[in-house]
């Protein structure tokens, strides 16, 4: 065999391995009403079959939207302000001035930090009694309980999440900013360009490929959103903060209904796919 | 002049809004019990009597009057935290290496950079149900190595695009040098190549190794008790007395957030290659 396909092969394996075994696994499975407390192992949970009833729950599961609603918002609430804080912090960080490097190397710590940990740093900021509130009680005593208000707590979420990613935008937009000419930027205010302008006309068409990367990372982690949210909230109130990952979740775990969760993850994994294809397409032109 | 201050400002309160969470961490980790809630008097945001027992509960050591020890130490939780995500680490950089110099120098496997683009985008959690089933009947349930595959597979597509940008990147003209010596392909590969990689190599292996170490949804699905990694071990913490070991967690939290911190500042350079899947390069 030749050696460029000997070494293709084994993360070939590892791709065909995650991605075709659990297709099909999960496309049988979402075919019945089979779960692990059936008293069948899996391969027998064609004893369960139910043709497409998981299919047709899904338009009817009010939970699942109000999750993907939640997902969404989070989504376009937390990518334009980490972009826009990133890109501000990015302009600053342009120029030289003392002590730079330092003050790089302290920003882009949050999203070093382990995502599980970060939910912990903010679930103990956002207790009633915690700094938050102390911060806040320079205007008088504050008692907010965060964390048990649905709204305030998706509120805590997003800004754990804009703390922990902003650098992130940072780092990749900062990288794209160096990269804009400063000549160029110099001759347009020698004339008379106001700083509006040089950004609209010199630095935003430079950096169109890197802005759409930065946003399409994010947004696709965002989408993906667990790790802090579910250690800060649990998805609650209630299931006030839930979002697709941790509805799917708490499925998986607590209602144990694997055929339905099957049946979800492929329509999920679907949607994604096509979303995908048509952002690509977006993209490309 | 103005605008200097203006911007020694904004950035000074970015500063400020970056540290607090760690810096409140830091202190809590470092608190007795009794401050680790404002009772009715003020916050304390630095300890008032600093103690190491935060970290001496975590290893079985002398549990307080408020708390009591533990059944389980952190010790098994670090363990498996550094085995899964550094075998892992292993997978992800041995399997992402080969494909992408098989693909850069002899275009072989062209589907690959797509393929695991998409393996990315989806989130993890819609396939774990088969991984679940699939480790389950092999076996690979609650043990570090069924959890190190997983996340050798899910970080391939980083180890995978680092390094075809570094290979793409490197001069041909030395490799076509020592096969005019008469040196086979797999000798150039391994004798030639891979040696010059080494710093490209171990930058890539260090942000794998940070994503490994970050993750808490996946071991959180494939183990149960006996090889539980810190995040997951970290949410477990809490005691009927007490409720939740808020200092304890603090620490453990701090011992979880130093390595990556440590050594996403050694590979700063290479950050925004590996976040953007090489598209940048700073």
């Amino acid at each position: 065999m030749k050696l460029g396909l000997r070494l293709t092969l084994p993360a070939q394996v590892l791709v065909l391995f995650i991605s075709v075994f659990p297709l099909l696994m999960q496309l049988y499975i979402s075919l019945t009403d089979w779960s692990p407390l059936s008293g069948a192992p899996w391969p027998r949970a064609w004893e369960f079959w139910n043709s497409f009833a998981n299919y047709t729950d899904i338009p009817g599961d009010r939970r699942l939207w109000a999750a993907l609603g939640r997902t969404l918002l989070v989504m376009v609430i937390c990518v334009p302000v980490e972009f826009l804080l990133g890109l501000g912090l990015g302009l600053l960080f342009v120029e030289d001035f003392p002590g730079k490097k330092l003050a790089y190397s302290i920003l882009i710590m949050p999203m070093m930090v382990v995502p599980a940990v970060a939910g912990y740093m903010f679930f103990m900021l956002f207790q009633s009694g915690g700094p938050v509130n102390d911060l806040l009680s320079v205007f008088g005593p504050v008692t907010i309980a965060w964390l048990s208000d649905p709204w305030l707590a998706l509120v805590a979420v997003m800004v754990a999440d804009i703390w922990q990613w902003t650098p992130l935008m940072f780092l990749i937009l900062l990288a794209g900013l160096v990269g804009v000419p400063q000549d160029q930027l110099r001759a347009a205010t020698l004339l008379g360009a106001s700083p509006w302008q040089r950004f609209r006309t010199i630095t935003l068409p430079r950096m169109k490929v890197i802005i759409t990367i930065a946003l399409a990372i994010r947004a696709i982690e965002a989408f993906k959103i667990f790790d802090t949210l579910y250690i800060m909230t649990g998805g609650g109130p209630g299931v006030a903060t839930e979002t697709i990952s941790v509805y799917f979740y708490k499925i998986t775990t607590n209602d144990l209904i694997w055929g339905y969760v099957a049946a979800l993850a492929l329509f999920i994994l679907v949607s994604l796919s096509i979303a995908a294809q048509f952002a690509m397409k977006r993209m490309a032109r | 002049m103005t605008r200097a201050i203006l911007r020694t400002l904004a950035i000074l309160a970015a500063l400020a809004v970056t540290l607090i969470p760690i810096l409140w961490m830091v202190s809590m980790a470092f608190k007795p019990p009794s401050e680790w809630q404002a009772a009715g008097e003020a916050l304390t945001w630095v300890p008032r009597a600093p103690t190491l027992d935060n970290f001496r509960y975590l290893f079985g050591q002398g549990g307080s009057d408020l708390i009591a020890t533990l059944d389980r130490t952190a010790v098994k939780p670090i363990l498996s935290s550094l085995l899964s995500a550094s075998v892992g680490t292993l997978i992800a950089m041995t399997c992402g290496t080969a494909a992408a110099y098989g693909l850069s120098r002899f275009g072989s496997g062209a589907n690959l950079p797509l393929a695991l683009i998409q393996l990315r985008l989806f989130p993890p959690m819609a396939v774990m149900i088969p991984v679940m089933m699939m480790w389950a009947f092999l076996g690979l349930m609650d043990t570090w190595f069924g959890l190190a595959l997983v996340y050798g597979i899910v970080t391939l597509p980083f180890a995978f695009w680092l390094m075809k940008t570094f290979f793409d990147d490197m001069p041909k003209e030395i490799e076509e040098a020592a096969l005019v010596e008469g040196c086979t392909r797999w000798r150039v590969f391994t004798r030639v190549t891979l040696p010059m990689m080494a710093a490209p190599l171990a930058a890539a292996s260090l942000f794998v190794f940070i994503l490994n170490w970050s993750d808490y949804l996946i071991a959180l699905l494939l183990t149960t008790r006996e090889w539980v990694t810190i995040p997951v071990y970290m949410a477990s913490l809490s005691s009927s007395m007490t409720g939740q070991l808020y200092g304890a967690k603090a620490a453990l939290g701090l011992i979880a957030a130093v390595p990556p911190v440590v050594l996403g500042v050694l590979i700063q350079k290479h950050l925004v290659r590996g976040l953007t899947f090489g598209a940048l390069k700073q």
